[in-house]
């Protein structure tokens, strides 16, 4: 009887550390997640504004005038060139323009 | 121990006497009980005593705002580039509790923020009950900072989620704008809060849900808006408006009215100058309504494109006398009608048919009907009161009747497009909208229109020869309407529009170009008609949205 007693003691005692342990490493588990989705927020944030800013650089009424300033300007028809039947009138009208 | 072992249940011990060992644990056992009530009395007591005592101060921290902003779906445009997208900003807000020097506050943070209104932080801030006053929300981040720096006690930041919108003030009008609390309140942004969904954030957590992809091509819209800018200086015009359908599915690839207004700034949007003149605003058309007349004779059979009008009398009603700008002096067939842009003639096909087919016709064509759209409901169209004679006449030319110019956009898409009714949407087109669609005109009549369309930008007489771009196969109709004006018309004032569809053998798109008082000038030859106007803008815009649509160029009618 005193030897089961003892023994249910020690598991006790057993069970109390180990159940302290795993509070613990779940408590550290924890912190480790919440700091992980705290980063993979932060990191989808950033990639929000960097889109947001790509997007704004990149954005038609700013490129318009920057191409334009390169000397480029929006395709005319005849250079645009459908297969089959353009590459042979596009060759034609450049050697009637004498280009 | 033995003589315990043998008492069973519902039997008197055989001793009465208790053992003496068995009295001290009944003491201590007593003892622990009133151990623990009173411990729990002790709690409790506090418990009472904490909330009596600083009531207030818990009630306050509850009135905190919980939720704090919406998280919304990305904006995107239909090649996917982004439109409106939330983004994480820093708001500034302050403990009144922790301020210590309020003065010295309110000063130092209107050095940073010039438009701060001081007396009324200065009264928020003196109220030491408040734990939570918001100072400016959705700042930028070198504000923020420059707001860090000056390390004022009482005042922090809380991260919430701003709306941003990168591509500025294009298609300003469409997307519409949000509150402060990030939640929609006009124009497409109304449309995902009511339709979409959006969800109420603690903090700044993003939108898991997909973005919301409109017809809109960023790229068409810009150019739209750069053409339509550029004929705002060069014909000195009030405003212009312009947009582009796709006449199979209905989708507004470009819609734009002159001002611009930022989404970013939704006050903008309430000054009456800036309204959006495609949905919010009706106008008597003009001539470009000759496209409903003319398909509407053709369909029904009363007349076909070689039918000869007498147009060289006048047509009278009651004291009006209806005549043709230009008289042609001899009688023309249909096809001249249009071509040469005959109000005799549209007001003879129109009492031919009589006003029960008219109607009937525009009520199949959705021109009498309100119409509603993903951005709202689109001004209702202003009709006459009866269809007597006048009103035919009047109506057939594009007067007497006022639409908006989507609504009128979206019934001559039906009219080129095969013959179905076309429902104008700006979000990218699904199978299931188009399936349920009803016919407008029989296929003939819109192959004749198509035809009618081309020709009127071909032909040497044509109203809309300015229209036209080599390759592209432009076909259009020109409208210009005298605006109306204390019940009457300013000889001086006209809206000047183009109807234009291309490519016109098969049509895909359907433009419409509006300018709203533009002037005369030596380039326009003296005339502010659409010929001379709203004609050529068009030709500049299709020239340069053919390439962005995949429209090609006809090479054998470039080499000629």
């Amino acid at each position: 009887m005193r030897l089961l007693n003892v023994i249910n003691c020690c598991f006790a005692l057993a069970s109390a550390f180990l159940l302290y342990g795993l509070n613990y490493e779940t408590r550290r588990l924890e912190a480790q997640v919440h700091a992980k989705e705290q980063k993979a927020d932060k990191a989808r944030s950033d990639i929000a504004i960097l889109k947001a800013e790509r997007s704004h650089l990149s954005r038609p009424d700013r490129i318009d005038p920057l191409a334009r300033a390169q000397g480029l300007g929006p395709p005319r028809p005849e250079q645009l060139a459908m297969p089959g039947q353009g590459f042979d009138a596009l060759q034609t009208r450049r050697m009637a323009d004498g280009r | 121990m033995k003589t315990l072992v043998t008492i069973t249940p519902g039997m008197p011990p055989r001793s009465q006497k208790a053992p003496p060992a068995r009295r001290r644990p009944m003491v201590a056992n007593l003892a622990l009980l009133g151990g623990v009530v009173a411990g729990f009395g002790l709690v409790a007591g506090q418990l009472i005593f904490l909330g009596l005592k600083s009531g207030s101060q818990i009630a306050m921290a509850v009135a905190e705002p919980s939720a704090t902003s919406f998280a919304r779906p990305d904006l995107i445009d239909r090649n996917g580039r982004l439109i409106a997208t939330d983004v994480e900003a820093p708001s500034l807000f302050a403990d009144p509790a922790l301020v210590q020097d309020r003065d010295e506050v309110v000063e130092k943070l209107a050095t940073v923020l010039s438009d701060l209104d001081q007396a009324d932080l200065r009264r928020s801030l003196s109220d030491k009950a408040r734990r939570f006053v918001w100072i400016r929300r959705g700042l930028s981040p070198r504000v923020a900072q420059r707001v860090h720096d000056l390390g004022l006690p009482g005042i922090s930041f809380r991260k919430e989620l701003r709306r941003a919108y990168p591509a500025g003030e294009l298609a300003g009008h469409i997307i519409g704008s949000v509150n402060v609390d990030n939640r929609g309140t006009s124009g497409i942004e109304k449309y995902v809060d009511d339709v979409i969904g959006v969800e109420p954030v603690h903090s700044a957590t993003l939108s898991d849900r997909a973005p919301v992809r409109l017809a809109i091509d960023l790229g068409v819209q810009h150019t739209l808006e750069d053409e339509l800018e550029t004929a705002l200086r060069r014909y000195h015009t009030e405003g212009a408006a312009g947009l582009i359908m796709d006449v199979t599915t209905g989708e507004i690839v470009a819609s734009a009215s002159l001002p611009r207004i930022d989404p970013s700034r939704p006050a903008m949007a309430l000054d009456p100058k800036n309204l959006n003149r495609v949905t919010d605003g009706t106008y008597e058309l003009g001539s470009v309504m000759k496209t409903v007349t003319i398909a509407m004779a053709l369909d029904a059979g009363t007349a076909t494109a070689d039918t000869i009008l007498d147009v060289r009398q006048p047509l009278t009603a009651g004291r009006f006398t209806i005549t043709d700008l230009h008289p042609a002096g001899r009688p023309l067939t249909v096809a001249e009608v249009f071509t040469h842009s005959s109000n005799v003639g549209a007001g003879m096909l129109a009492l031919a048919a009589g006003a029960d087919k008219v109607t009937a016709f525009f009520k199949r064509a959705g021109l009498l009907d309100p119409m509603k759209t993903e951005a709202g409901p689109v001004k209702a169209p202003q009709l006459p009161a009866q269809w007597e004679r006048a009103e035919l006449i009047t109506v057939s030319y594009g007067h007497g009747i006022a639409l908006s110019p989507l609504q009128f956009a979206a019934a001559a898409a039906s009219l080129v497009n095969g013959g179905t009714r076309v429902t104008p949407t700006y979000l990218k087109y699904r199978m299931e909208t188009y399936a349920k669609a009803e016919t407008v005109v029989s296929p003939t009549t819109s192959l004749e229109m198509a035809r009618l369309m081309r020709l009127n930008v071909l032909d040497a007489e044509g109203t809309g020869k300015r229209a036209d771009v080599p390759g592209y196969r432009v076909g259009g109709k020109t409208g210009t309407a005298e605006l109306a004006d204390n019940g009457g018309y300013q000889k001086k004032a006209v809206l000047s529009s183009f109807l234009g569809t291309f490519p016109a053998d098969e049509p895909r798109y359907v433009t419409m170009v509006l300018l709203f008082e533009p002037e005369a000038s030596v380039e326009t030859g003296g005339q502010r008609t659409a010929s001379t106007n709203a004609a050529p803008v068009t030709a500049r815009i299709i020239r340069r949205i053919a390439p962005q649509l995949g429209v090609p160029p006809l090479q054998t009618a470039l080499s000629q």
